[in-house]
C-alpha cells in the first residue's frame, strides 16, 4: 500500500508543471554555479599573470599562486548557498502538493473512505517526497560532476566524489526538512495559499531571522557559502551563542563547507554534530506529520469552503 | 479560514471614477490587515527588523561611549585636532533594509497575491466587474490600499528602528538624517509596490491563483537572492578568502591598474547585478543610510548625483510594472479554476 501512494504521488508529481519548472531551475542552477567556479579558476589566473608582471615591473618577486589556495572542491561551492535557497523553494512545493493536491481535489476524502491505515498513506507520501527529493539532488550532483570534469579537464580523485556525495546526502537531510514543513502548514491551515506562505516563513525565519539572532549574520550575509559569527563580546551573543547548534540553517553551511573542505578542517565528530540537530529536526518534523495526518479531517477539503 | 467580511459600497450613481478608486483601495487596506497570514509575515518582518537594530544599536552604545571618553580626554588635555567621530548610527539600519529588501518582497507578493485571489476564490470578482467599476479602476484601487498598508508597515519599522537608534545606541537622529531615512523608506514603499505588482500579475495571469503565487516567489528568489550573490561571487578580489589582491601583496592602487585589464569581465559582473531590482533597491538605501562610508561625506545633492541610476532604474520598474498590473487586471479570469486557490 506504502508503494502504491508513493507511485501515484510521483506520477502526480511529474506532471505538475511548476514543480518540473522548479527542478530544471535547480539543475540549471548547480551548471551555473560550475560556470560561476569556471570564472573564477579564470580570473584568478588572469589576475595572478597581471599581478606577476606588474610586480616584475617594479622589481618585487612574483607571490606564490593564490590559486593554489582554493581547495579543488571550490568549484561547486556556491553550491551551499543555492541548496538553501532554490532546494529549499522546490522542497516547501513538493511538501505542499504532495498533500494540498489530495486535500483541494476532495482525493483525500475519497480515499479515506475505503479501509486505509493513515501511517501508510504518509508512509507512501513522505517515501515519495524523500525519493523525488533524493532523484533531484542525484541530478544536481550528476550536472557537478559534469562541471568539474569540463573545468578541470580530469575525472574529480575519489575522495573528492566522496565529499560530494556526502553534501549531497547532507542536503537532501536540510531539504527534508522543508518538504515537513510543506506538507505541516497543509495540514494545519484551511487554504493552500495560506498553507505555502506559512511554509515560505518558517523558512524565512529558519535562514535568515534565526542566524541573526545567534550569530549576528545579516540577511546578505547568509547568502556567502562561508560566513563568520560575531564575537560573542556583547552581552546579548553570549546568550543566544547558545542556541547556536541549534540554528539548522547554520550548521548546514557550517558542516558543508567542512565536507566540501571550503574551510579549515575540522574533526568529523564535530561536523557529525553539527548534522544531528537537523536528523533530530527531520525525525521530530516527521512524527508531526503522522500525528496531524492522524487527526486530520479528510472529509474537509479546500473545493468546498 | 473565514475571508475578510469587509463590503464594498459603490454608490456607482453619483461616484466618480476617483471615488470608486478609494473605496477600493479601502477595502484592500482593510481587508489586508485582516488577513492572520500578512499579519503573521509582517509580525516576522517587523521583529526581525527591531532585531537587528536592536543588536547594532547595543554594540554602536559601546563604540559611542569609548568614542566620548576619548573626545573628553583629549579636551581635557588640550589637544587641539580631536578626530572626528567615525560612527554613522544611520548605517545601524543596514539590517533593517535587507529584511525589508528580503522578507519585504516577500510580504508585498503574498499581499498582490491576496488581492486576486480573495476577490476570485470568494467569487466577489464577477459581481463588482458588473458594477460600473473599470479593471483599471480596480487595479488602481487594489494598488493604491496595497501602498497604503506597505507606507504603514514601512513606517512602523522606521520609528521602531529610529527609536532603537536613540534608546538603546544613545545617538538621536538629526534632522538631515532623518529626511535621508525617510527618503530611503519612500524607496522601499516603490520596492515593495513593485513586488506587490508580480504578486498580483502572477496571480491574475495563472488559471490556478496558486500557481501564479509559486512563479512570483521564484522570480523574487532569482531577482532578490540569486542574481546579487551571482555579482558578489564574480568580483575578483572575492575569489580568495581574505580578498584576493590582499593574497598577491597588492594595495588598491594595483587592484586598480590590474581591473584596468578587465573591463569586459567587469561590465558583465555590473551587468549582472543591474539586472537585479533588489540590487538598485540596495545602493540607494545604503547610500542613504550611510552604510558605506565613501557616501557618508556627501551632500545630498552629491548623494542623488551618485544614486541618479538606481533611482531611474527604481522609477523604470515602477511604471512597467504598475502598467503590467493594469493590463493584467483587465485579462484576468474572474471565477476560480482548478479547484484550488
Amino acid at each position: 500500500m506504502i508503494t502504491t501512494f508513493a507511485s501515484q504521488q510521483i506520477q502526480s508529481l511529474r506532471r505538475q508543471r511548476i514543480f518540473v519548472a522548479l527542478l530544471i531551475a535547480l539543475l540549471a542552477m548547480t551548471a551555473v554555479a560550475g560556470v560561476l567556479g569556471w570564472s573564477s579558476h579564470n580570473t584568478i589566473t588572469r589576475v595572478y599573470d597581471e599581478a606577476v608582471r606588474l610586480l616584475a615591473a617594479d622589481g618585487k618577486p612574483a607571490p606564490p599562486n593564490p590559486f593554489l589556495l582554493k581547495p579543488s572542491l571550490s568549484l561547486l561551492s556556491n553550491m551551499v548557498v543555492y541548496i538553501p535557497l532554490l532546494g529549499a523553494l522546490l522542497a516547501l512545493v513538493l511538501g505542499h502538493l504532495s498533500l494540498a493536491d489530495d486535500e483541494a481535489d476532495g482525493v483525500g476524502r475519497l480515499i479515506f473512505s475505503r479501509p486505509v491505515s493513515r501511517t501508510h498513506y504518509v508512509a507512501g507520501k513522505l517515501f515519495a517526497v524523500a525519493s523525488v527529493l533524493a532523484a533531484a539532488l542525484a541530478g544536481s550532483l550528476l550536472v557537478g560532476i559534469g562541471s568539474l570534469l569540463v573545468v578541470n579537464r580530469a575525472v574529480p580523485a575519489i575522495t573528492d566524489l566522496g565529499r560530494l556525495v556526502v553534501f549531497y546526502g547532507l542536503s537532501w537531510l536540510y531539504l527534508m526538512v522543508f518538504a515537513l514543513v510543506g506538507m505541516i502548514a497543509v495540514l494545519m491551515t484551511r487554504r493552500t495559499s495560506l498553507a505555502l506562505l506559512s511554509a515560505m516563513g518558517v523558512w524565512l525565519v529558519i535562514t535568515f531571522a534565526v542566524p541573526q539572532f545567534t550569530s549576528g549574520l545579516r540577511p546578505t550575509e547568509s547568502l556567502n557559502p562561508i560566513t563568520n559569527p560575531v564575537s560573542t563580546s556583547q552581552r546579548f551573543f553570549q546568550i543566544t551563542a547558545f542556541a547556536r547548534p541549534y540554528s539548522v540553517a547554520e550548521q548546514y553551511k557550517a558542516a558543508s563547507s567542512h565536507i566540501l573542505n571550503l574551510v579549515t578542517a575540522e574533526p568529523v565528530a564535530q561536523t557529525i554534530q553539527r548534522v544531528l540537530p537537523i536528523a533530530v529536526l527531520v525525525t521530530s518534523l516527521a512524527i508531526v506529520t503522522l500525528v496531524l495526518v492522524e487527526r486530520h479531517d479528510f472529509s474537509r477539503s479546500s473545493s468546498n469552503e | 479560514m473565514s475571508s475578510p467580511s469587509s463590503t464594498i459600497s459603490v454608490n456607482t450613481a453619483t461616484s466618480t471614477p476617483g471615488h470608486r478608486v478609494l473605496v477600493i483601495a479601502r477595502h484592500e487596506y482593510r481587508a489586508a490587515v485582516r488577513s492572520r497570514i500578512l499579519i503573521v509575515l509582517l509580525g516576522i518582518l517587523v521583529v526581525a527588523t527591531a532585531a537587528s537594530v536592536f543588536i547594532a544599536s547595543a554594540e554602536y552604545a559601546g563604540r559611542l561611549a569609548d568614542y566620548q571618553a576619548y573626545r573628553a580626554a583629549a579636551e581635557a588635555g588640550g589637544v587641539a585636532r580631536i578626530a572626528p567621530s567615525p560612527l554613522a548610527p544611520l548605517s545601524l539600519l543596514r539590517g533593517a533594509m535587507e529584511y525589508l529588501e528580503i522578507i519585504g518582497a516577500v510580504v508585498a507578493i503574498a499581499l498582490g497575491y491576496l488581492s486576486v485571489s480573495r476577490e476570485r476564490s470568494n467569487r466577489t470578482l464577477p459581481l463588482l466587474l458588473s458594477r460600473p467599476v473599470t479593471p483599471t479602476e480596480l487595479a488602481a484601487g487594489n494598488l493604491l490600499g496595497a501602498l497604503g498598508v506597505i507606507a504603514t508597515l514601512v513606517a512602523v519599522t522606521a520609528v521602531v528602528a529610529m527609536l532603537c537608534v536613540g534608546f538603546i545606541g544613545h545617538d538621536w537622529l538629526n534632522g538631515i538624517q532623518l529626511f535621508k531615512l525617510a527618503l530611503a523608506y519612500v524607496a522601499a514603499v516603490a520596492y515593495m509596490g513593485v513586488f506587490y505588482c508580480v504578486g498580483a500579475i502572477a496571480a491574475a495571469k495563472s488559471k490556478v491563483a496558486i500557481t501564479g503565487l509559486m512563479i512570483a516567489l521564484g522570480i523574487w528568489l532569482v531577482v532578490v537572492l540569486v542574481l546579487p550573490q551571482i555579482g558578489d561571487t564574480l568580483d575578483a578580489d572575492n575569489q580568495i578568502p581574505g580578498g584576493l589582491f590582499a593574497a598577491l601583496g597588492l594595495g588598491h592602487d594595483g587592484e586598480v591598474r590590474i581591473l584596468a585589464h578587465f573591463t569586459t569581465y567587469e561590465t558583465i559582473r555590473t551587468s549582472i547585478e543591474t539586472a537585479s531590482f533588489a540590487k538598485h533597491f540596495e545602493r540607494f538605501a545604503f547610500a542613504m543610510t550611510d552604510v558605506k562610508e565613501r557616501f557618508r561625506s556627501l551632500s545630498l545633492p552629491d548623494l542623488f548625483f551618485q544614486v541618479r541610476t538606481d533611482i531611474a532604474w527604481i522609477l523604470a520598474y515602477s511604471i512597467v510594472l504598475v502598467i503590467g498590473l493594469l493590463r493584467a487586471f483587465r485579462k484576468q479570469p474572474t471565477v476560480p479554476q482548478g479547484g484550488q486557490q
